[in-house]
């Protein structure tokens, strides 16, 4: 049996509009470059963090095309924290609220992220050694 | 004693709320608990030498652990040498240190 520690986020925020997203990504990678397992229950906005369908673009102002623009998508950034996860033999969880992707019909999650509600919160949080809630204030 | 661990993202100059944050760390500190800040983000703009703030120069004259991510003065450009005393350097990981410590550990 692992003996590893695990540590659970919960997230709130939505991609591509706040410093807290990035800084939460440097939390997650931090913790699997310890050797932590790690839990993450997105709700609110950051349901859509793992939206399959998020697209990376040009910018025609700045003359750049999608290729030269190099969009970070953050569903790339989970897969990219997943196949981490694997490679240390660690476990990566990821849950968004239901409710949550419901009102912003982002349902269609890229794998290994999957659907639960704030019950999965409380699972989780009671199943790691320690828990940290990212509000958005 | 308890340890508890606050990551300070919100900035002094433009959160009124960071006035009550750094209130509740101080207190904390002065009950005997060991209190460690992790400045990230625009709560990094506080620690420069020049910058003007009774708060942050309360706070760094109490038993209170203040640090500034690498990553947030980088972005910034506010060079190490540019920090008031008493703020130390620090990675990210610290705040998984904390975590898997079992520290009580709150975002701001």
């Amino acid at each position: 049996m692992s003996n590893r520690k695990t540590i659970t986020f919960a997230f709130m925020d939505p991609p591509f509009e706040n410093e807290r997203t990035v800084t939460f990504f440097r939390l997650l990678d931090a913790a699997l470059e310890t050797g932590a397992n790690v839990k993450v229950f997105a709700y609110e906005g950051a349901a859509a963090l793992s939206f399959a369908l998020q697209k990376a673009h040009g910018n025609a102002v700045h003359g750049r095309n999608e290729t030269d623009e190099d969009h970070p998508l953050t569903k790339n950034w989970i897969a990219a924290l997943q196949t981490k996860a694997a490679s240390k033999d660690l476990q990566f969880d990821w849950v968004n609220c239901g409710l949550c992707v419901d009102e912003r019909g982002v349902n269609e999650c890229i794998s290994g992220c999957g659907r639960g509600s704030p019950a999965d919160l409380l699972r989780y949080a009671t199943a790691s050694d320690n828990t940290l809630i990212i509000g958005t204030r | 004693m308890s340890r508890y661990f606050f990551i300070q993202s919100q900035d002094i100059f433009t959160e009124v709320r960071t006035n009550a944050q750094f209130n509740l760390a101080k207190s904390l500190a002065k009950k005997g608990n060991s209190v460690s800040i992790l400045l990230v983000q625009n709560g990094v703009v506080a620690a420069r030498k020049g910058a003007r703030s009774a708060q942050m120069d309360a706070l760094l004259n109490d038993s209170v652990t203040v640090l500034a991510d690498n990553f947030s003065l980088e972005q910034r450009e506010i060079n190490v040498n540019n920090l008031k005393p008493n703020i130390k350097v620090s990675t990210i990981n610290v705040v998984i240190d904390a975590l898997l410590n079992g520290d009580k550990v709150i975002w701001n």
